[in-house]
């Protein structure tokens, strides 16, 4: 081999080249801290990742509606985010199943939704009469799936994974009641015919999501 | 009611368990084919004209990082080093990226001559701009001698021109091409780590013997 | 209503976009220029025309109450298998359209349509539908897309015109929102005439 005069490896990083010589990566480690406030503030799942935008302008007219679907989703998103992550390690990985992932993933949601909508009519009809009627509503509510994808895809172990889903839940609830004062203050003011509904709604989704960009980096992402 | 629900998921997954049987051979085979074109593109030659003549491959963790020694037909002189990288400290916005990265030596310095991403999940129009042809990223580097490069992007004092809005996408391709780098010393035998890079469980295969 | 009917009814009067608000996340998402929007667009017609082929198909045998689950996973299964035939033989395309396919299982668009006309309607007509909703979709998408990626990044279809010195908030997510919401009020202020 040409022997090189050239400076070696000295720009490398002390991380790649432990790498190389131990043969595994520590990747650093970021906190649970940093990865709550990641999840609500700065990767909001609403107004930065573009994730449940439809129950997000269909039931945030009121406060009250929009915290019922809030709580609703964080519910849910919890349970799920158990469920997949365990459906992924201990069936769809041992079997290298992987593609099955969407379906799996789609059908234990759907599926949950109509277990927690029965289980909770005959045990807390309260609690099921200020959620019920957002719960088939979830089923079709983007976020859902796309947070037990992305839990998966960033290798999350099962606590971890069970805390980013609920911050990200937290972030949705957060985004929608914040929304839903905004919207019910628009309701009283005099708009312009063509920008009444929707378009005013997603105008001041705009404005609002240019607000929450102010907390970019602020944490590191996970 | 619950039957009529099973049968269609058992239906479905069995057709997509069928279809996944049918293509998943093609779709290696055509992954391993863009890979091949890939290590020929990053040293501008291609598969009639020159030969991969070297195959190392290192594991770190679960990570492989590939280097290929790309040698001319013509005159059997070595074009390069194709080396494939994935990030590994740092992931992308959705994912890890891998990148196939091309190394010529000229003279006494080495040079980056392209780069191709082999696989990414970034946001399309923002992260996933890194696969376009002439991409800030790529441009930043090209023709540059590793050793004076700096692994980070530029507005944290790097020398990666970040692509615009994607500072997560950038950072994870700059670490990919770092890892590249570290991958390219470590084949060739030139990698300063206090710990040797004996202990890198790796493996090298001789594709042509003439050459030895 | 005639069949040409059909088609042309997602254009403007059922335009997904603009006037049944279904499917925003993608919508959003990736429309950061006209070429990516046109590509979502694209995709997700071919699976809507398929889905809603098959949901005609099978809807006479699903009971009402599991209705929606059942949807659901043939929806997801047509998505997961066009995305393998793809890959296999169609690599080229696969590169360009690849990543929207994944998005298209969460589209609300989808599962919307297979409710409202597909569940009713024969298989002829429902892959109509999906051709019209599909056009609509499109033609939205690259719209949004396109004034994006004009206001953004300063370019029309990856011709860049003005480097650099447009404001690139367009291309990120408020941007998407408000050109959305801007672009709705000139699609009410013409629809309405």
């Amino acid at each position: 081999m040409r022997m090189m005069n050239i400076l070696i490896g000295e720009n490398i990083s002390a991380e790649v080249l432990d790498g190389f010589a131990t043969g595994s990566v520590t990747v650093q480690a970021i906190t649970l801290f940093a990865i709550v406030i990641g999840a609500i503030f700065v990767n909001n799942v609403v107004l930065s990742q573009f994730l449940g935008i439809c129950p997000f302008l269909g039931v945030s007219s009121k406060v009250e509606t929009s915290l019922g679907m809030g709580m609703a989703v964080t519910f849910v998103m919890a349970l799920s985010a158990v469920v997949t992550w365990c459906l992924q390690t201990y069936v769809l990985n041992p079997f290298g199943i992987g593609y099955m992932q969407t379906i799996a993933f789609i059908l234990v949601i759907a599926a949950l939704v109509q277990m927690v909508e029965i289980v909770l009519k005959k045990v807390s009809p309260a609690l099921y009469q200020a959620l019920g009627i957002f719960l088939p509503l979830i089923t079709t509510n983007c976020a859902v799936l796309g947070v037990a994808i992305i839990t998966i895809q960033k290798d999350f172990d099962l606590l971890t994974g069970v805390i980013y889903s609920v911050s990200t839940a937290l972030g949705f609830a957060l985004a929608l009641v914040l929304f839903a004062g905004i919207r019910e203050r628009l309701e009283v003011e005099d708009v312009p015919q063509p920008l009444r509904g929707v378009s005013i709604a997603l105008i001041t989704a705009g404005l609002l999501a240019m607000a929450f960009m102010g907390f970019a980096n602020v944490v590191p992402l996970p | 009611m619950v039957v009529v629900l099973l049968l269609i998921s058992a239906i479905s997954a069995f057709l997509v368990a069928l279809v996944n049987d049918v293509t998943k051979d093609t779709i290696a085979l055509s992954n391993a084919k863009a890979k091949n074109a890939a290590k020929f593109l990053v040293l501008g030659t291609s598969e009639s004209e020159a030969r991969i003549t070297r195959d190392t491959t290192c594991k770190i963790g679960d990570f492989e990082i590939t280097v290929s020694t790309v040698t001319r037909n013509d005159d059997n002189a070595v074009i390069g080093y194709a080396v494939e990288a994935p990030s590994i400290t740092k992931s992308g916005y959705a994912d890890r990226i891998t990148l196939m990265v091309g190394f010529k030596e000229e003279g006494d310095r080495a040079v980056i001559n392209a780069v191709e991403v082999l696989s990414q999940k970034e946001t399309p129009g923002l992260g996933a701009n890194m696969t376009k042809e002439g991409n800030s990223l790529e441009r930043s580097i090209v023709g540059v001698d590793p050793a004076e490069l700096k692994f980070a992007v530029s507005k944290e004092g790097g020398s990666f021109d970040a692509l615009t809005g994607s500072t997560i996408s950038s950072r994870a391709y700059a670490n990919a091409v770092e890892t590249a780098y570290a991958g390219y010393l470590w084949a060739t035998g030139r990698l300063n780590t206090e710990a040797g890079a004996e202990t890198v469980t790796g493996s090298t295969q001789q594709t042509d013997s003439n050459l030895l | 209503m005639s069949k040409l009917q059909i088609i042309t009814k997602g254009i403007i009067k059922e335009n997904p976009t603009f006037a049944l608000v279904l499917g925003m996340c993608p919508t959003i998402g990736v429309t950061s220029s006209a070429i990516n929007g046109m590509g979502m667009g694209v995709a997700t017609m071919v699976v809507l025309i398929m889905s809603n082929m098959a949901i005609s198909m099978i809807k006479n045998v699903v009971p009402d109450k599991v209705r929606i689950p059942a949807f659901i996973v043939v929806i997801a299964s047509f998505v997961t298998i066009i995305e393998m035939l793809m890959q296999a033989y169609v690599p080229s395309l696969y590169a360009s359209l690849g990543v929207f396919i994944p998005l298209i299982v969460v589209n609300c668009i989808i599962l919307g349509r297979a409710e409202a006309f597909a569940s009713k309607n024969c298989i002829l007509d429902s892959a109509l539908d999906g051709i019209g909703i599909g056009l609509g979709f499109t033609l939205s998408l690259t719209v949004i897309g396109a004034v994006r990626e004009v206001l953004g990044s300063g370019a029309i279809f990856g011709y860049t015109f003005a480097d650099g010195v447009m404001p690139l908030l367009f291309i990120l997510a408020p941007g998407g929102f408000l050109v959305l919401g801007y672009l709705m009020v000139l699609f009410n202020k013409i629809a309405k005439r």
